[in-house]
């Protein structure tokens, strides 16, 4: 089931972010991030992948199903895109995806896009800071699945 | 048969007495439709609206459900079980067709396995009928051997009478329910008045289509190479929205969702023998290539393969499949062409 | 219609193709139809009950079809827009169908009830439409009827929609979505959904739970509606197919208009302009990025 019930009851709360960053610009500003020792809220999972092209939409969705309560998308900024031309690509899938998310009534401030680039350890940790704030007062985002069809005996 | 009189303030309390109450209600979304759903009074109750878009099938096999749960431990893995005992509930204003197709079902559902959930379900569930009046031009139970005033599959058959209903108790089951409801003995009157509904509503649609003659069941095996299924399914999407809004369609797929830890659940799931990947193999192979002979499956089956097996046509004419395609595919016309074919006696040779 | 029928006899009959996908009459009003002798040409007609988006069975999916030869299809202005996408995204050959474009005034939203056209009976997806004299054909025929009565109802309902707060539009999608059974008669009737194993059918990995809980239901929309931005041509066939009357309309028009809004893109029947996912421009927006 993609709502862990046990884990839920035997712990208070605390928001589960999942971060999918791209190999060359923001995971290398987060590994400044962390070397620079900048103090970080302890609630994002970092997925690398090669560039923010490839973070499908499909990717924030299944993150949402699976008990994240909220999502950073990250990448170059545009025009230092490693594959020159991926983020720009990135850019009008992600803002579709953030209308349709906002049209379903998924609330904008659960997931997160930024350009961070190798050498913005700070703004890497603000973009932390600030995502974990906003979801941690946004709440939980899941109640277990919904039975459908006739009450279950 | 025994007839008894229930006044609309019977029927009410009847309802006020029981825990659980499904029948037709307006729905929210359209108020010319109907959705067969939970109510807490009789006054929520829709009459002599249309059939309700979905059938009973989904009180007794919804539309996804969990067999089982598990978890991996260190010592293997420990599986649960669901229970197979369900609440008690009464069906209010089935649809005469929709009872009927839970008989019709009944079959499969306890050949060389019992299934334990789908009677758990039936044995709590009393079921009380009316005699249908939302018949269209979709519509064909009489073809198939029933009718808007068929009994089969009702614990009590309604008839709407003046005051209030002519209530048949057909079962048991049916004669526990108005036990402790202060149903009295139908008036000469009311038979009388029933009766004449019962024929009206016949009327509107014995026409609809021929009915299924003897030996159509063997015709339909015969004639498994015949060229007229190579045209009939042109315009099928091969979406399987009649199969999930058909009463006694009741293919599942079973599957194993397993979460990223040790727990997970199997669930059966509606499915579909229109869709493409239906029969599709491990292999790569699906011995139902194209929408032509999976059609001709879902003609096959339910006229053919099913009578054969069990003595049942597997469907009892609600016509939901014909409403809802957006294809255009007919069923009484499909049916009318085939009947057609096999009165003439046509077979491989003819065309 | 006169004209059609006779061409399509023509065609027919010189054996320019083997089969007309058009319109005719069935028992629960227009339906259809694969005409392949010239004499039946005459089961065609055009009128306002033609709603459907033959469009999608040119699927190279769809084998029994394709093996009937070579298609001339009946279109409508909106349907010749899947017509181009089709071409565009390499799953038909322009010339491997002949394209039989009518001139069209509107047609109904619930076509079974054969009404006079007004703006409640017309079909929600008309009001808008500048493809009413198609622009992909091969032949064009009718005369251009005069604008239809503008059915408003589902601007208005994307506007209602948009003034809620988000907790108000899920409540709204919970409610609507609860009732989807999964079975993808949504993806079927859409002449856009052509790939031979959807998203949806991969189980390594799984994307999508197959079994039809609330939040099963609502990640397949989402995942198909992002999968239709830009190419979605509007015709709503989604929503016409839906067994469970759910307004998956609402989805395609606001896609729609999302695309539209923000890359000037609306979906067109010419089959070289490209996708607007597949292209960017260095001065798209980035206000959402931080």
């Amino acid at each position: 089931m993609p709502y862990d019930e046990k884990q839920q009851s035997d712990r208070p709360w605390s928001p589960k972010i999942v971060a999918f960053v791209c190999n060359w610009c923001t995971y290398t500003g987060a590994d400044l991030a962390g070397t620079s020792r900048l103090k970080m809220d302890a609630n994002v999972r970092v997925i690398r992948l090669a560039c923010s092209s490839r973070v499908s939409p499909l990717f924030i969705i299944k993150a949402f199903e699976r008990g994240a309560d909220g999502v950073i998308v990250s990448g170059c900024h545009t025009g230092d895109c490693h594959y020159s031309t991926g983020n720009y690509y990135a850019r009008r899938r992600f803002a579709i995806l953030r209308d349709l998310l906002q049209f379903m009534g998924v609330d904008d401030d659960r997931v997160t896009f930024s350009w961070v680039s190798a050498s913005e350890g700070n703004k890497w940790q603000e973009v932390v800071n600030e995502t974990t704030a906003r979801v941690r007062a946004l709440g939980a985002l899941h109640a277990p699945p919904q039975e459908k069809g006739g009450e279950t005996p | 048969m025994t007839q008894r009189f229930l006044s609309h303030a019977d029927l009410a309390a009847l309802v006020a007495a029981h825990r659980r109450v499904i029948a037709p209600v307006r729905a929210k979304d359209d108020a010319r439709q109907t959705d067969y759903l939970p109510i807490r009074a009789l006054a929520d109750a829709a009459l002599g609206a249309a059939l309700p878009r979905r059938s009973l099938k989904e009180f007794f096999l919804p539309p996804t459900e969990v067999l089982l749960s598990y978890r991996q431990t260190k010592e293997g893995v420990e599986i649960k079980e669901v229970p197979t005992q369900a609440q008690p509930q009464v069906i209010l204003f089935a649809s005469p067709c929709d009872a009927a197709a839970l008989e019709v079902v009944d079959k499969v559902m306890d050949w060389e396995y019992r299934d334990e959930l789908w009677f758990g379900r039936r044995e709590a569930t009393t079921i009380v009928g009316l005699l249908c009046s939302s018949m269209d031009s979709s519509c064909f139970c009489s073809a198939i051997g029933l009718g808007p005033d068929s009994p089969r599959g009702s614990d009590v058959l309604l008839t709407p009478v003046e005051g209030g209903y002519l209530a048949q108790v057909i079962t048991p089951k049916g004669e526990a329910l108005l036990a402790h409801c202060a149903a009295r003995e139908a008036s000469a009157a009311a038979v009388a008045q029933a009766e004449t509904a019962r024929q009206q509503a016949r009327k509107k649609v014995e026409n609809n289509a021929p009915a299924i003659p003897d030996g159509f069941a063997a015709w339909l095996e015969e004639n498994f190479d015949h060229p007229v299924w190579r045209t009939m399914a042109l315009r099928c999407h091969g979406c399987g929205a009649c199969a999930g809004v058909c009463p006694t369609c009741h293919c599942f797929d079973i599957v194993d969702e397993h979460d990223s830890s040790d727990e997970g659940v199997r669930r059966r799931n509606w499915d579909s023998c229109q869709t493409a990947k239906f029969t599709l193999q491990a292999s790569g192979h699906n011995p139902r290539q194209g929408q032509s002979e999976r059609f001709r499956q879902r003609i096959q089956h339910k006229f053919s393969i099913y009578p054969k097996r069990f003595g049942e046509i597997l469907c009892t004419g609600c016509g939901r499949c014909c409403r809802v395609c957006a294809g255009g595919m007919d069923l009484p016309e499909i049916l009318g062409g085939l009947i057609a074919l096999a009165k003439k006696g046509q077979g491989e040779s003819g065309q | 219609m006169k004209e059609l029928q006779e061409l399509a006899a023509k065609l027919l009959a010189d054996g320019a193709v083997q089969v007309v996908l058009g319109y005719e009459e069935g028992p629960r009003g227009v339906r259809p139809a694969f005409i392949t002798d010239p004499a039946q040409a005459g089961r065609l007609v055009f009128d306002a009950r033609c709603v459907q988006n033959l469009a999608t069975y040119l699927n190279p999916r769809r084998q029994h079809i394709v093996q009937l030869g070579k298609p001339a299809v009946v279109v409508k202005g909106c349907d010749a827009r899947a017509i181009a996408g089709l071409v565009r995204e390499r799953q038909i050959a322009r010339e491997s169908v002949v394209v039989i474009a009518v001139r069209c005034g509107g047609v109904l939203q619930r076509p079974e009830e054969n009404a006079a056209l007004s703006s409640e009976t017309t079909a929600v997806r008309c009001a808008g439409c500048d493809a009413r004299e198609p622009r992909l054909y091969d032949y064009i025929l009718g005369e251009l009827p005069p604008d239809p009565p503008v059915n408003a109802s589902r601007a208005e309902q994307i506007a209602m929609l948009e003034k809620m707060t988000p907790a108000q539009r899920k409540g709204f999608w919970d409610e609507e979505l609860s009732r989807c059974i999964l079975c993808h008669a949504c993806r079927e009737a859409c002449p856009m959904c052509f790939c031979v194993q959807c998203t949806a059918e991969r189980a390594l990995p799984q994307w999508i739970d197959p079994s039809p809980t609330l939040h099963a239901s609502r990640a397949w929309q989402m995942m198909r509606v992002l999968h239709q931005a830009g190419r979605c041509v509007d015709c709503l066939e989604c929503e016409r197919a839906c067994p469970e009357d759910i307004p998956l309309g609402l989805f395609a028009r606001y896609i729609s208009g999302a695309v539209e809004k923000r890359f000037g893109y609306k979906a067109c029947d010419d089959p070289a302009a490209p996708a607007p996912l597949g292209v960017f421009s260095t001065e798209d927006g980035e206000e959402f990025i931080r």
